[in-house]
Order: C-alpha cells, then sequence, then structure tokens
C-alpha cells in the first residue's frame, strides 16, 4: 500500500479511512478494566529516539502517537495524528495536514511546533540509531498550524511509512524542554520516567523490573466501535516475569490476562485449555544463519565461506524442515527470501534453498572441499532455540563431511565479536520495524550499513540496486529491483532457515489485543469481555 | 557481650574488604569480552554510532582515568548511573535491594523455625524412626534443585490450590510477605537442611559433655537443661554457620528470584552482567559486599552473646 500511494505522486487520504483496520468487534464492547499481561522483560529506555531494544519499541505506541499510524498488517499505514498526506508530483516534498483537537495526555493541546521539533529531533544524525529512517528529511517547516511540509533532499519511497515508525512519535516540546538536565539527552532520561504523549495509555507508574501500569488517555482522539473515545480499558499493567514458566503458570492461575514469548514447545498444550487463546500473530521475524564471508578470518586463516559454492552447499544440506519441527514445534514456515514474506516487495515461495544433500556434496566436491572443512558458530549461551538449530546444522553438515563447532557466549560477547568480524558463523533473528524492505535490506546487504551484517558480503550490483530503490516512486519498478536484490542474495552471507509468528497466550475474554507484524503491541481496541 | 570498640574494630575492617571488592569489580567487569555498548546497541548500530557513545559514557578515557572518577565518585557516595536504565545506581539499589532482603530474611526465618525444633527431636531421638524420617526429608530436600522445590510448590500451592499467588511481590508489606512465603520457603528448606544436620550434631557432642550430666546432676528440670545448656550451647557452632550461609543465600537468590519472578537483586545482578553494565556490576558487588560484611558481624555478635570466649 505505501508505494502505491507514493507512485502516484499526489494523493490524499481523508480521516478516517483507514480505520478499518482497527481491530473492532462487531458486537457491544464492554469498556473499562485494567488487563494484566506478563513480558518476558522490561523496558530499558522508553524515548522514543534514543531507544534501541524491542522492550520499548513494541510497547512505545501505547504511550506515544505518530503521524500515521502503521496498519494491522504491518504493510501499510493509515491515519494518526495527521489527517491526511501528500507526496508532491516531484517527490520532494510531504505536506501533511494535522488532525484537529488533538490534545497530549495533560491536555495541552498539540501543535505544529511539537510536530516539527519532534520530527526535528528524530531526524538528528547525533540523536540515536533511527535517524536513517528520517535520512532523506531535508527540512521541517510549519506552513500553518494544521500544516506541516517536509521538503525531501531526494524522492524516499519509505518516508510514509517512515512516519509512522516510533522514532516519529509526537512529543510535548515545552514540557520536554522544562526537564531538569543541562544536555538533551539528560532531559530524555528525565522525562521517560514521566512521559507524556499522545497515545491511548499514559504511564502512570513505572516499578523497575517489576510492573509497569498504564492508565487510560482520557484525551485520546481515537474513537471505538461504540462511537466513545479509545481505549476501552482502563488501563493495562505489564508485570516482568523472565521465567517461561512462571509467565504460563500466571496466566492459567488466572493472575495475568495475558502473556508473550511463550516457548514453541508449550504451544499445542495451550490451544488445548479451553480457558486460554494461544494466538500465533503473524510476524516480519526471520530466523537465519549469518556467515562470514571475508577471505580470511581474524586469525589469518583461509576461510572456506569465502566461496559462494561452498555457501550454497551448506543451505543445500540444511533441511529446514526439520529444524522447524524441532524447534519451532512446527509453528514456523521456511524462509523464501532473506526477508519475511509480511514484508511489502517480498519475493519467492518455498525454501531459498530446497534439501538437497547430494547437491551439496557436489557442490562441495567442485569447490575443492570433498574432504570437508571446520568452522564453528557462535551461540547465544543458554538460548533454546538457537542450541537446536545449531546441534540440528552440526549433524546435517556432519552428513556432508562439514565438522560444526558450536561456541556458546553471552549476548555482549557475541555482539562485541560480531561486529569486529570475528567469527564464522553466528545464529540471529530479525523483526522490521518499518512497513518498507528498506531497513532489513540495508543491514543485511548494503555494504556502507554494517558490511552486510558484519560478513564482509559486498555486490556492487546490490549496492547500486539498493540506493536506485530508495529514490525510485515508481512501485513497479521498485519492485523490480528488489525482485533483483533478492535474487542476488542468493549469494549471499546467510542461512535462511525460518519464520515465525509472535506466540502470546491470552484469557479466552481478552478481544481486540493485536501484536502487527512489526511486534508493536497494540492495547487501544482491547477488552475484557466476560 | 563485645564492647563497642569491638564493633568499630569490625567495622573497619570492612573498608579493606570493600576496597578489595570495588578493585576486582572494576578489573573483572573490564575483563568480559564485550562492553557495554556491545550489549545496549546490539547488532545494528554502525562503528561511528558506537564511537559517539562510548564518548558519550566516558568509555572511551583510558581505564585508569576512569577508575580514578569512579573512586571519587563512590567516596562521596555517588555510584554513577545505570548505562541501561539510565537512572542513578542506587536508585536500582534501592528498589532491588529490599525483596532480596526479605526474602533472603524470611527464608533463614523458616530455616531457624523448621531447623531448631527438628534438629532437637531428632537429636534426642537418634537412631529411632522419627530420626531417620526427618533426616531423609531434610536430605531429600537438600539434594533437589531449588529452581525444581520452586517450580513444584509453584505448580501445587499456586496454580492448583490457588492458596498463593504465583510469583511477584505485590504491594504493601502484609502482601509482600504473602507472595514472598512461598520463594522463601524454597530456600528456607535447603538451608534449614544444612542447619538442622549442623545443630543435630551439635547437640548430640553437647549432651554427652561433663557440665550437662553435671546440671541433669544437681537436679534441674529437663526442659531447663535443653533451652540452657545444650541448645545454647549447641547453637554457638550453628550461628557461626548461619553467616557464611546467609551470604551464599544472597547469592542463591538469583534463582528463586527468576522463578518466583521477585524484582530483586539477583535478577538485577544478572541482566547488568549481560548487558555489561559496568555501574551497576559495580555498585550492586560493593552493596552486596556490605550487607554480607553486616551480617558476619551480626551472627559474631550473637555468637560472642552465646559464647563470650569468641570475642577477641
Amino acid at each position: 500500500m505505501t508505494t502505491a500511494i507514493k507512485s502516484a505522486a499526489i494523493l490524499t487520504l481523508l480521516a478516517g479511512t483507514g480505520l478499518a483496520g482497527l481491530a473492532a468487534p462487531a458486537q457491544a464492547v464492554t469498556r473499562g478494566g485494567t488487563m494484566t499481561y506478563g513480558r518476558y522483560a522490561d523496558s530499558l529506555f522508553p524515548d522514543p529516539v534514543l531507544n534501541d531494544a524491542n522492550v520499548d519499541i513494541w510497547i512505545l505506541s501505547n504511550i506515544y502517537d505518530t503521524l500515521l499510524l502503521p496498519t494491522d498488517d504491518g504493510k501499510g499505514v493509515q491515519p494518526g495524528l495527521a489527517t491526511a498526506w501528500t507526496v508532491a508530483p516531484d517527490g520532494k516534498s510531504v505536506t501533511l495536514t494535522l488532525r484537529e483537537g488533538t490534545m497530549f495526555s495533560d491536555g495541552s493541546p498539540i501543535t505544529a511546533e511539537d510536530v516539527k521539533w519532534s520530527l526535528d529531533r528524530a531526524r538528528d544524525p547525533k540523536n540515536g540509531i533511527w535517524n536513517f529512517i528520517d535520512e532523506s528529511i531535508g527540512a521541517v517547516d510549519i506552513k500553518d498550524p494544521k500544516t506541516i511540509v517536509l521538503t525531501l533532499k531526494h524522492p524516499d519511497p519509505a518516508i510514509i511509512a517512515g512516519l509512522s515508525v516510533f522514532n516519529n512519535q509526537i512529543m510535548p516540546k515545552t514540557q520536554f524542554e522544562a526537564m531538569p538536565g543541562a544536555t538533551m539527552v539528560e532531559k530524555a532520561k528525565a522525562f521517560a520516567e514521566h512521559p507524556v504523549g499522545s497515545g491511548p495509555f499514559v504511564l502512570q507508574s513505572w516499578s523497575r523490573g517489576q510492573e509497569m501500569k498504564l492508565v487510560r488517555n482520557p484525551h485520546y482522539w481515537r474513537q471505538g466501535a461504540d462511537g466513545k473515545p479509545l481505549p476501552y480499558l482502563d488501563g493495562v499493567t505489564f508485570e516482568v516475569l523472565p521465567d517461561d514458566a512462571t509467565r504460563i503458570l500466571k496466566v492459567q492461575s488466572g493472575e495475568l490476562d495475558g502473556a508473550e514469548f511463550i516457548p514453541f514447545s508449550r504451544v499445542e498444550e495451550l490451544k488445548g485449555d479451553p480457558k486460554l487463546n494461544m494466538a500465533l500473530f503473524p510476524s516480519t521475524k526471520v530466523t537465519y544463519g549469518n556467515f562470514n564471508v571475508r577471505p580470511k578470518l581474524n586469525s589469518g586463516a583461509d576461510n572456506p565461506l569465502s566461496n559462494a559454492k561452498v555457501r550454497e552447499a551448506l543451505n543445500d544440506a540444511a533441511d529446514k524442515d526439520a529444524i522447524i519441527a524441532i524447534v519451532t514445534h512446527g509453528v514456523g514456515t521456511p524462509m523464501s527470501s532473506y526477508m519475511s514474506s509480511a514484508t511489502p516487495l517480498h519475493t519467492g515461495t518455498g525454501p531459498v534453498f530446497p534439501t538437497d544433500p547430494d547437491k551439496a556434496k557436489a557442490l562441495l566436491k567442485e569447490a575443492g572441499f570433498d574432504k570437508g572443512f571446520k568452522f564453528s558458530c557462535l551461540v547465544l549461551a543458554g538460548n533454546v532455540d538457537e542450541i537446536g538449530i545449531a546441534t540440528a546444522l552440526q549433524q546435517m553438515w556432519a552428513a556432508v563431511g562439514v565438522t560444526l563447532d558450536i561456541e556458546q557466549v553471552d549476548n555482549a560477547t557475541r555482539t562485541d565479536r560480531f561486529r569486529k568480524g570475528d567469527f564464522s558463523m553466528r545464529l540471529g533473528d530479525w523483526t522490521d520495524d518499518i512497513a518498507d524492505p528498506n531497513e532489513i535490506t540495508s543491514y543485511f546487504g548494503y555494504t556502507p550499513v554494517i558490511e552486510a551484517q558484519h560478513s564482509g558480503w559486498k555486490s556492487d550490483e546490490f549496492n547500486s540496486l539498493y540506493e536506485a530503490s530508495q529514490q525510485e516512486l515508481d512501485t513497479t519498478k521498485r519492485a523490480g529491483q528488489y525482485a533483483r536484490m533478492q535474487e542476488i542474495y542468493r549469494n549471499g552471507p546467510t542461512v535462511p532457515l525460518y519464520e515465525s509468528p509472535y506466540p502470546v497466550v491470552l484469557k479466552t475474554g481478552v478481544k481486540g489485543f493485536l501484536q502487527i507484524p512489526l511486534g508493536n503491541n497494540i492495547f487501544s481496541g482491547t477488552s475484557l469481555e466476560k | 557481650m563485645p564492647d563497642a570498640g569491638y564493633v568499630l574494630r569490625r567495622l573497619l575492617q570492612m573498608v579493606p574488604t570493600l576496597t578489595f571488592i570495588l578493585v576486582v569489580t572494576f578489573v573483572l567487569v573490564r575483563l568480559l569480552p564485550g562492553d557495554p555498548l556491545s550489549a545496549i546497541a546490539g547488532d545494528r548500530v554502525t562503528d561511528a554510532q558506537v564511537a559517539q557513545a562510548r564518548a558519550a559514557y566516558g568509555l572511551d578515557q583510558p581505564v585508569l582515568v576512569q577508575f580514578g572518577l569512579y573512586v571519587k565518585r563512590v567516596i562521596t557516595g555517588d555510584l554513577g548511573r545505570s548505562l541501561i536504565a539510565q537512572v542513578p545506581v542506587w536508585t536500582l539499589v534501592g528498589q532491588r535491594l529490599p525483596p532480596t532482603l526479605l526474602l533472603t530474611g524470611m527464608a533463614t526465618g523458616i530455616a531457624v523455625a523448621l531447623a531448631v525444633p527438628l534438629a532437637f527431636i531428632s537429636a534426642l531421638r537418634r537412631g529411632r524412626a522419627s530420626d531417620l524420617v526427618i533426616r531423609g526429608a531434610f536430605q531429600i530436600g537438600l539434594s533437589m534443585p531449588v529452581f525444581y522445590i520452586g517450580l513444584v510448590l509453584l505448580t501445587v500451592f499456586s496454580a492448583q490450590l490457588r492458596w498463593f499467588p504465583v510469583g511477584g511481590y505485590g504491594d504493601g508489606w502484609g502482601d509482600r510477605v504473602y507472595h514472598l512465603f512461598l520463594p522463601a520457603l524454597t530456600l528456607g528448606v535447603s538451608l534449614a537442611a544444612v542447619l538442622m544436620r549442623n545443630l543435630r550434631s551439635a547437640i548430640i557432642d553437647v549432651l554427652g559433655a561433663e557440665y550437662v550430666d553435671f546440671a541433669r546432676a544437681k537436679g534441674l528440670a529437663p526442659r531447663i537443661v535443653l533451652t540452657r545448656h545444650v541448645l545454647r550451647n549447641a547453637l554457638i557452632s550453628t550461628v557461626a554457620l548461619l553467616g557464611p550461609t546467609v551470604g551464599t543465600l544472597l547469592g542463591g537468590a538469583v534463582i528463586t528470584e527468576a522463578v518466583f519472578a521477585i524484582p530483586g537483586v539477583g535478577r538485577l545482578m544478572i541482566d547488568s552482567i549481560y548487558g555489561r553494565d559496568y555501574p551497576v556490576i559495580q555498585g550492586l558487588s560493593l552493596t552486596l559486599a556490605l550487607v554480607v560484611s553486616l551480617v558476619f558481624l551480626l551472627t559474631d555478635l550473637l555468637q560472642a552473646a552465646l559464647d563470650p570466649r569468641t570475642a577477641g
């Protein structure tokens, strides 16, 4: 949807047309009640711009609003604090109309000044790691109190989707600047303790590592199915419960209304419980292996994985279905590209490399490795899924003569070695933050960002296609560029494994809760029914 | 009874201990592979962003300079700020230490309440069926992993019978004690097993001592002989054991805190180590060292009260 909007170049959407996607039960909705939700980890720093982690990103939209909102399928956008947007015919500017009468949770009006200030802070290259989303914005101008004009440095097919990303959430300038602290970062830290936004909920209290209490924002602009303002709930309480078994027990005992990150091994059992709704929300999550493809390793040794034939052989020898059965208990599906099938402009059906051990052996022989070779894989210590994948790959690759050593390390060690290129292989997963394929593509394949996931993989054709696609407003042409990039990436540095949904267990009375494919937990349309 | 001079001397002895902990944790956290940035920033950041953040956190300065700054701050009572949570370390300690202390305190209370009477019964009925049953039961308690006891208790008493909440910490003191009962029982059972065994053999030793025979010969009532002479003397070695055990308990609370979702320092420590949150690891180590030193001091004072010869 996003790109269609932009290729048309001029398109105005009026308020409300996009709201059909909001999970709205047809019958009467029960208002009131506080939903308790078990999370596997606490938030860290709920600042839209300076955060780095999904534990913040995925709940931020309950506190803050964006000009545009992601749709429920995570593939497009719908009106948010802006009711309409127009992309100029030359693609060099975007005009946004602000919604009338919107307020922050403290009752103060949301002004064009707040919008400009928030976007300027979000796009400042000195602020955090998300400003790449706003890279194309050259200036944010207030045309009149209800109209914002973004002047772009170049046409940007993803800027509309970008405006629905958490880093562009609108914050109250005056309240933020009134915070104690000498620098903007210090002010951000103080503000994050008592955030004021315009999302459906307000942070009421936060006891770190224990619980976070959100209460309904009486000034929220969106209307529910009953014609009264959302949210239906009086509040949401997040309880931090890192232990999977405890989190599940608490839902089973009735102390929680829902819990996230249910281990796949428990999904079947919980599906059988009539009091529970074991939900599997479609996601953009992909789980993959990632090779270092530089000709020499840091140790100075030759690296067989620099040979594309060797990489293809290892991919052919990996039985994706078996891994899906072992690790996800059948819940996952094989990856058909480096990006998830829920990502816009994804191409491909079925596994990227169908299992074929004979072909693998032939390829290894061609590459001169018929006697096999040995390398190691970094695995997150104690992570049952990663250990399961690595052990399965170890056996599958042993069958074609390749020996895999499993090296269990903690996250900081893994990231450190990964970033220094001090690895042969590692396992990882990824979820998109934006309803566009550009984010994953830049990290996975475009050299200047992080050298194709620190793999050292480089394709000049891929790089120039990516650069062109970042300015291509013609949907068909851009889709073509992405199709070609996905084709080239078959020779890339990864072992595509599987896509998997977000496993969430809810009491059957919980209606209208949604985790969209980008990961955001949406409580605005949630209600607690009898 | 030990005098104020003794207490003061003991408090002064803590200074070198705490200095040692400060230096060792400062060095050890920096020997871990990776740094706070690799934990905070994840896979996606670019090298330039890492360098920028490293400078912002002062991690680009030479280690000795960082150490100097840290010591200067600690002396003034400032433990710094968490790199991950972005709040002062003291705030985190203030939020997370009370649950752990309450849990440890309750576990110790439960352990003592279980161990003392049962050790008596066991010792007085040595070799008989009741002795064997008590020792057998504690042996099982001791050999079961803490997380397993915890999960069994949770499944039976919380999920099935609904007598207790499934983990959490609660609001208000009464509610907190209620929430912490099962986890304290989990920890208390294994601690009780250790104490019970020690106390039982101490009682058996004391029962054979001449002064007990003498007390009995004087015609003292058996109850008075047991409480005034046997228990008091037998407790000396058990109290000595209590100090180090409570220290271990503080460390061992990590698993219990995870299973029962208690927002204590155990979990904070683990998260901070994974996150390479240097200021929190350092500040928490110092605080815990201080707490353990104080517990040692308390048990020593208690021991001295029971046996004045030990106060030196």
